[in-house]
């Protein structure tokens, strides 16, 4: 059987930060921790996207309901959780309603495998949406040997023209921009405490 | 307007609406119903409510015409109709003079026992070709009329456009607003641009032909990606592609789009993204080939053995029927695309991903 891309959230936010401010994608959960990668995903999108992240719970949330949490605000990004499995009327439900879901900032997805094959089967017009954006959620590549992390910085620094010494003094100075290169860059440095 | 996912229905509308406003003279109203209420409780009368209240709108800021207080104390009255037909309304009921209550059958037949009687319907001979105009549709007809009256006087044509009615996969809910909301504003002249799900096209069992119902039906159906049609091309070049693509990845992004407008942009915006991310320096056919995979692997997921055989079947012989209600499904769900009502191929991105062993067995 064929598999999704397996994206670290620090990606997935990217990809969405490249998109400007709309954008949809799914994140498959992964089968244990769940709740603790929900976590960091949304603390990833927050880092990257430079603006709040919410998550809503799909399963609970009424047509009225959603519709009002997605645009007040519309602009900041949000995770449609389905937590344990929604139902399959829950989504038709929500396919129907796929208008009323469009907003500003960036929508994601967090669904179980289960949730995945019932979005594609039964929420044609969401699934369209999403198009190929559909990535398991993978272990962060910051995981990296320390070989790899060296050859990283030299990157980093050979590209803009400046040592890490300096990328941590513009931080501090509040100098550096918020481009995702600079995070990753301080967060290799071990100084994400800057960002 | 029928078409499947992502064809291009709304944005056909909304060029649509751009044409008939810059006409002058007309009076163009466009409702993404979808947005407007909770489509899966889908009522007959919410489009009327929704026209009604625009109209309403219009109307009463219709800052030129000058109107008696005889007459504005009517359209406040019409106004307040229209709001408690989208919105309701309490009502009173003296419960000591009116037995409305729900009889059991026990009750039922202890009435009729004790009056010496027997209720039953007897059946015409000559059915009604629709069914009849709801009672509460009638009663909205009269404070809608006033307010066209009026809005006649400044414009001469009114046009409502509806989208979204396309989100209602089950035909018979689009066929009860049909039968109910649209035959009334056809009666009442106002024009009306909708989109419509594909099952009314193809759905089994529906008997109902969509043609009796409007004057011109449009099907978008998919755009063949052959070499000679350059139309998936120029959406592309539109969107400044050709910068970041060579040609052949062009090619390929049109091809494995199967024609499908949505899936044709978001292959050409993927692989951009898939191509930053990787430090590419343009669009590489490795890029196209991970995007393309994932497209079909959305496809491909939750389609069943039966469903696979199916469309291997399509791809092999050609052959499809659309009758059934399985391979509706797979037009639904935009796995097969139709080029024409004979035309039918397997969505090029799913055909990619599905086994090769699986593609030998049939």
């Amino acid at each position: 059987m064929s598999e999704f891309s397996t994206e670290p959230f620090f990606e997935i936010a990217r990809r969405l930060e490249i998109r400007g401010e709309t954008g949809w994608v799914a994140v498959l959960t992964p089968a244990t921790d769940s709740s603790a990668s929900l976590d960091q995903l949304q603390t990833e999108l927050q880092s990257v996207l430079q603006k709040p992240a919410r998550v809503i719970q799909l399963e609970t949330s009424t047509f009225e309901e959603l519709r009002e949490a997605l645009h007040q605000p519309d602009g900041d990004a949000v995770i449609l959780s389905g937590g344990t499995g929604l139902t399959l009327e829950k989504w038709r439900s929500l396919d129907i309603m796929r208008s009323a879901l469009e907003r500003k900032g960036p929508v994601i997805l967090w669904l179980s495998p289960g949730d995945v094959a019932h979005l594609i089967e039964h929420a044609p017009n969401i699934r369209s949406f999403i198009g190929g954006s559909i990535f398991l959620a993978g272990p962060d590549r910051g995981i990296m040997t320390e070989t790899e992390r060296q050859e990283r910085l030299k990157e980093l620094s050979q590209h803009f023209g400046f040592s890490g010494a300096e990328a941590v003094r513009k931080a501090q100075a509040r100098e550096l921009p918020h481009e995702p290169e600079f995070v990753e860059w301080l967060v290799l440095l071990g100084r994400g405490d800057l960002l | 307007m029928v078409g499947g996912v992502g064809s291009g229905k709304t944005t056909e509308l909304l060029l649509a609406e751009q044409w008939l406003r810059k006409q002058g003279n007309g009076l163009t109203f466009f409702y993404d119903i979808s947005q407007e209420t909770d489509l899966s409780s889908l009522n007959s009368g919410a489009l009327l409510a929704r026209f009604g209240i625009g109209l309403d709108w219009i109307v009463l800021n219709l800052g030129s015409l000058s109107r008696a207080d005889s007459q504005a104390e009517k359209l406040g009255e019409f106004s307040r109709e229209i709001m408690e037909f989208a919105f309701g309304k309490r009502v009173r009921r003296d419960l000591t003079s009116i037995d409305d209550r729900p009889k059991s059958i026990y009750e039922l037949a202890r009435d009729e026992v004790e009056s010496h009687f027997l209720t039953e319907n007897v059946p015409g001979k000559l059915n009604p070709p629709l069914p009849p105009l709801n009672r509460d549709i009638q009663e909205v007809r009269a404070p809608l009329e006033e307010f066209l009256a009026i809005a006649r006087k400044a414009h001469r044509d009114v046009v409502v456009v509806f989208d979204g009615l396309d989100r209602l996969l089950d035909a018979t809910k689009f066929w009860s607003v049909v039968h109910q909301d649209l035959r009334l504003l056809r009666e009442m002249k106002v024009s009306v641009l909708a989109t419509a799900p594909l099952s009314v096209l193809f759905g089994a069992g529906v008997g109902q032909s969509i043609s009796d119902h409007f004057d011109r039906v449009h099907h978008l159906s998919v755009i063949a990606s052959d070499p000679e049609n350059a139309s998936l091309r120029s959406v592309l070049d539109k969107r400044r592609g050709s910068e970041l693509l060579t040609m052949q990845e062009a090619d390929a992004i049109c091809h494995f789009s199967g024609g499908v407008l949505r899936d044709l942009i978001s292959l050409a915006r993927d692989a951009a993204e898939e191509a930053y991310v990787s430090d590419h320096d343009s669009i590489t056919a490795a890029d196209v080939e991970k995007v393309v995979h994932q497209l079909g692997t959305g496809y491909l997921r939750g389609l069943g053995p039966e469903a696979t055989k199916t469309l291997l079947k399509l791809q092999s012989s050609k052959s499809f029927k659309v009758d059934v209600p399985a391979n509706v499904e797979l037009l639904l769900t935009r796995r097969v695309l139709e080029y024409s009502s004979t035309d039918f191929r397997v969505h090029p991105a799913l055909l990619s991903v599905i086994p090769r062993t699986e593609q030998k067995r049939v």
